[in-house]
């Protein structure tokens, strides 16, 4: 006869319904707020911000280009315009919403969002100056990048800075349970 | 060199089966899936929306779809026009955007692969890949919708912040964000592996293993 012998979990206990629940809530009215009138305004002046970004490291690595609001221009006349949608902004909602469901003290969550929103913005510059230099080479791995490749990238890259932000988590809570 | 966190084994595996399964989406897999959903997308919405099997959706010569949706709605009366019945809301779509509805599968099956382990792997990613597909489904037939509602209140002239902000909601929900976000959803729903490793739920899968336990022995009971 066999049994299954389970190794019991220090960890605190968390309920994933309650997790998945709090989240798919956070997540649909943070979307939602996104998409009202006021918060697209501040969507555009966003885009325009990370553009001048970009445009400031192209520079700063010797490239070429001018910047006009959220447009970048190669002086081949290629432009590439940060839309919405393609500043992150939904992908950072993600990680907040993951964050916030997420059992964790309130300086924590704090942290997880802050630091997390900041990596993925870095990593959707580094994504956006990519395809300012792809598009310049080819437009049919332009779109291929832009709408697809780039795309689950950085949601790959977003569940990632959750799993290490969970991971910081745990231990922190491990650690608060052995000192007591 | 000390060895790579379970995080940035993941990113990196990840990250590689990413490129080299949408490359061989967009190169190789990219018609033969369009062809399938689209078959699957008028039967299915058929069924939902109403209207003759196969009805929804026809391919154009140029590679472009065209929707047929029936919705029944009426026209108020203009000027020296009548009222008009509308029965259904036709509209084109290209190519190109219709490929998002099939992206999903190619993602899915990267974050399911990212995990070293193919036969723990295996159930999840047969599982994993009927629920994507199927949601592909549901978000082609719920992208149709939507976009006839939206054709349909421009059509009346009467449409409200509300109703506009619902219908973009919806489909900004259906284009832009559930074929990126649910294959990730979906790999953390189907594989308890990657649930333990990300939030430590339950119990260590790799840690689950058979232990033998002693043979029980019948009691005789003896005289004494």
């Amino acid at each position: 006869m066999a049994c299954y012998q389970r190794e019991l979990n220090s960890a605190p206990q968390i309920h994933p319904i309650r997790f998945a629940a709090i989240f798919a809530c956070c997540f649909l009215v943070g979307i939602g707020v996104l998409l009202t009138p006021p918060l697209q305004t501040a969507d555009k002046v966003f885009s325009q911000m990370l553009v001048r970004v970009a445009h400031a490291v192209v520079q700063a690595f010797g490239g070429h280009a001018t910047r006009e609001a959220a447009v970048l221009r190669a002086p081949g006349g290629f432009a590439v315009e940060m839309r919405d949608g393609c500043n992150a902004v939904n992908v950072v909602i993600l990680l907040c919403s993951a964050v916030l469901a997420f059992p964790a003290s309130w300086k924590l969550k704090l942290l997880g969002i802050g630091l997390g929103s900041l990596i993925i913005q870095a990593v959707n510059v580094v994504r956006f100056i990519s395809l300012f230099y792809l598009g310049q080479y080819s437009m049919t791995w332009f779109d291929f990048a832009h709408a697809y490749l780039w795309e689950s990238l950085i949601v790959l890259d977003t569940m990632v800075v959750f799993w290490y932000w969970v991971t910081r988590v745990l231990r922190a809570g491990a650690a608060s349970h052995a000192s007591a | 060199m000390p060895p790579l966190r379970p995080q940035a084994r993941f990113l990196l595996r990840g990250s590689g089966l990413l490129i080299g399964l949408l490359t061989l989406w967009w190169f190789a897999l990219l018609t033969p899936m369009l062809w399938v959903l689209e078959s699957a997308g008028g039967v299915f919405g058929g069924l939902l929306l109403g209207g003759r099997n196969g009805e929804l959706i026809h391919q154009n010569p140029a590679g472009d779809w065209s929707f047929h949706v029936p919705l029944e709605m009426t026209l108020a009366p203009a000027a020296g026009q009548p009222a008009q019945q509308v029965h259904s809301i036709d509209f084109d779509m290209p190519r190109s955007d219709v490929i998002a509805f099939t992206f999903s599968l190619p993602v899915f099956w990267a974050i399911a692969l990212a995990l070293p382990g193919w036969r723990q792997n295996l159930r999840p990613l047969v599982i994993g890949t009927a629920l994507t597909a199927g949601l592909e489904l549901v978000l082609l037939v719920a992208f149709a919708e939507v976009s006839a509602h939206k054709a349909a209140a421009q059509l009346s002239g009467v449409e409200g912040a509300a109703d506009a902000w619902i219908l973009r909601f919806g489909e900004y929900l259906a284009v832009s964000v559930l074929p990126y976000a649910a294959p990730f959803f979906i790999a953390l729903a189907v594989n308890p592996r990657l649930r333990w490793q990300i939030f430590q739920w339950g119990a260590d899968p790799e840690s689950s293993r058979p232990v033998e336990l002693p043979e029980r022995k019948s009691l005789k009971k003896g005289r004494g």
